[in-house]
């Protein structure tokens, strides 16, 4: 959606923007190098990447929920969202995130006014 | 558990190619990913 969300100062949620890429980013079901991937490579590189988040945000708290956006889609597009049981776990993670890389890229991270993900879509 | 299979992500610097020449590396800008195909997202 095109809505301006508002960026609450405390929230037990966090937002990763874009950090999660595709190895079809590109075009679907192909690699940057134009060979075709398997299903299941596409899982497993996704399946390690939830691993390597949910090890290193488990450090600052009880993860509450994860959620990885994989869309293809320009709006969203490889969105993180941790949701921590407590705000402060939530702040922990935040500020020990600043200025970190995460395969290369910067990590941006955010509080999230989402804490339901069931009522978390955009109205 | 195997633990030993692979590296985490986290702390993973940019390449240092990137990095050093043009300085316009870490701009928190999101690539269109889909260059390539621009009518595909047409609304």
């Amino acid at each position: 959606c095109s809505r301006l969300h508002n960026r609450p100062t405390i929230s037990p949620t966090l937002l990763l923007s874009n950090m999660y890429q595709r190895p079809d980013m590109i075009t679907p079901g192909v690699d940057a190098q134009g060979q075709p991937l398997d299903p299941r490579k596409i899982q497993e590189h996704f399946e390690d990447f939830f691993e390597d988040l949910f090890e290193e945000l488990g450090k600052f708290g009880e993860i509450e929920s994860l959620n990885i956006c994989d869309n293809l889609a320009d709006h969203m597009i490889g969105n993180v969202y941790v949701q921590f049981k407590e705000e402060d776990q939530a702040a922990a993670a935040l500020q020990a995130l600043q200025g970190r890389f995460y395969s290369g890229r910067p990590i941006i991270a955010d509080f999230s006014p989402v804490t339901d993900f069931r009522e978390a879509t955009c109205r | 558990p195997s633990k030993s299979k692979r590296v985490s992500g986290f702390d993973k610097p940019p390449a240092a190619s990137g990095m050093l020449d043009t300085g316009a590396a870490v701009t928190g800008q999101v690539p269109a990913p889909n260059q390539t195909l621009p009518n595909m997202f047409a609304m």
